[in-house]
């Protein structure tokens, strides 16, 4: 039987964890609201930007002289890049483990292609790291202080590899913010663009031609998808932290429920045994 | 005809300005363009510099670089990539 003092040590230390995991839990609420803030406050752009493409690439379309822009451009995939953007850190339920198994999925369903990654966030980098993936490039630690700046830098070497014909498709893994509960995994092609659908033809004046409006609004419109899918990333994140830590949290408090009774049960039963020592012990005598 | 029109402004970051204004002058890629209420459905690329939007006798000044302006049905639509 373990001593009383065995278990005391025991509940203290479930209690020191508790601790930990409930400021955890905390901190990741106060990320999530201002990561949400930012995803919402993103969201007029991405909307209007859409529109005007679709718009553009219709009218672009439909003009005699319409040279398929390179971004649009449909090629055999035999080269393929792999862009994923996992956590930094971990202690954040299935967040990163998911995102990895959907990418290692695609990469045994494209034995034959040859791929490479681009890998934003630490636990997606170590992982094909180990596993001798060919990487093209990683960010580490970007996601604190997120800016379009450097989303725009990731975006146009992207860009500049698929024009350049490095590489034919590119493909993009992340955790999409769409509840609290359980991030959503996304897997998108990003290039060759596919161009959202227009609603009803707009007649404007254009005061640069449709095929030249298009040609850097293509780039916009990568640049844009590579920022929202970070700001929804790490929005999913810290959601999935804090469910996971408010999950670890209750499971302490039952553990040291369990601790407690056990530990009273343990004292009653040496109490019992002491009286039975003392009784007997005195019946000797008597 | 409307007497002002709706006028939004977005960069990637955020929502600058989403207001009714009576007049506007935006720096377009090709020179300033000025936007009354009721303009027709245009569509350019913007320049770099001062954006103004005047409402009820005030304007408001913002410094943008790059993007685009849309306008359609009274309702302009300003996505630079960078202001202030």
């Amino acid at each position: 039987m373990p001593s009383l003092i065995d278990i005391r040590r025991r509940v203290r230390s479930v209690r020191n964890t508790q601790q930990i995991t409930k400021a955890m839990k905390m901190i990741s609420a106060a990320r999530l609201r201002k990561a949400q803030e930012r995803a919402l406050a993103a969201r007029p752009y991405g909307a209007m930007l859409r529109q005007i493409l679709a718009n553009v690439a219709e009218a672009a379309g439909q003009s005699p002289d319409a040279g398929a822009h390179p971004l649009l451009a449909q090629r055999p995939e035999k080269k393929i890049l792999v862009v994923m953007i996992t956590a930094d850190r971990g202690l954040a339920g299935g967040f990163n483990a998911n995102l990895l198994k959907l990418a290692q999925r695609f990469v045994n369903d494209h034995k034959g292609a040859d791929l490479s990654f681009e890998l934003i966030g630490r636990k997606g980098r170590d992982y094909f790291r180990k596993r001798g993936a060919r990487m093209t490039g990683e960010h580490l630690d970007m996601m604190q202080n997120l800016n379009v700046a450097y989303a725009n830098k990731i975006a146009d070497s992207i860009i500049e590899r698929f024009s350049a014909g490095e590489v034919d498709a590119v493909y993009l893994f992340v955790n999409e913010f769409k509840s609290v509960m359980a991030p959503t995994l996304a897997e998108t092609r990003l290039l060759p663009i596919e161009v959202p659908q227009s609603q009803g033809a707009v007649d404007y004046i254009y005061e640069q031609k449709p095929e030249e409006l298009l040609g850097t609004l293509l780039p916009r419109y990568i640049r844009l998808q590579i920022y929202r899918a970070l700001l929804e990333s790490v929005a999913a994140e810290h959601a999935a932290r804090m469910s996971a830590m408010d999950a670890a949290s209750s499971n302490a408090s039952d553990v040291i429920d369990k601790l407690t009774l056990y530990m009273n049960r343990v004292r009653q039963a040496s109490i019992t045994r002491e009286i039975i020592e003392i009784v007997s012990g005195a019946a000797a005598l008597g | 005809m409307a007497d002002s029109f709706q006028i939004d402004i977005a960069t990637p970051e955020k929502l600058i300005l989403r207001q009714a204004a009576e007049s506007a002058q935006i720096p377009g890629k090709d020179g300033y363009m000025g936007i009354l209420p009721g303009h027709a459905a245009l569509l350019s690329e913007l320049g770099e510099g001062t954006l103004s939007v005047t409402s009820g006798g005030q304007t408001k000044n913002f410094t943008i670089s790059g993007g685009y302006v849309e306008i359609r049905d009274n309702h302009v639509r300003v996505l630079p990539d960078s202001a202030e």
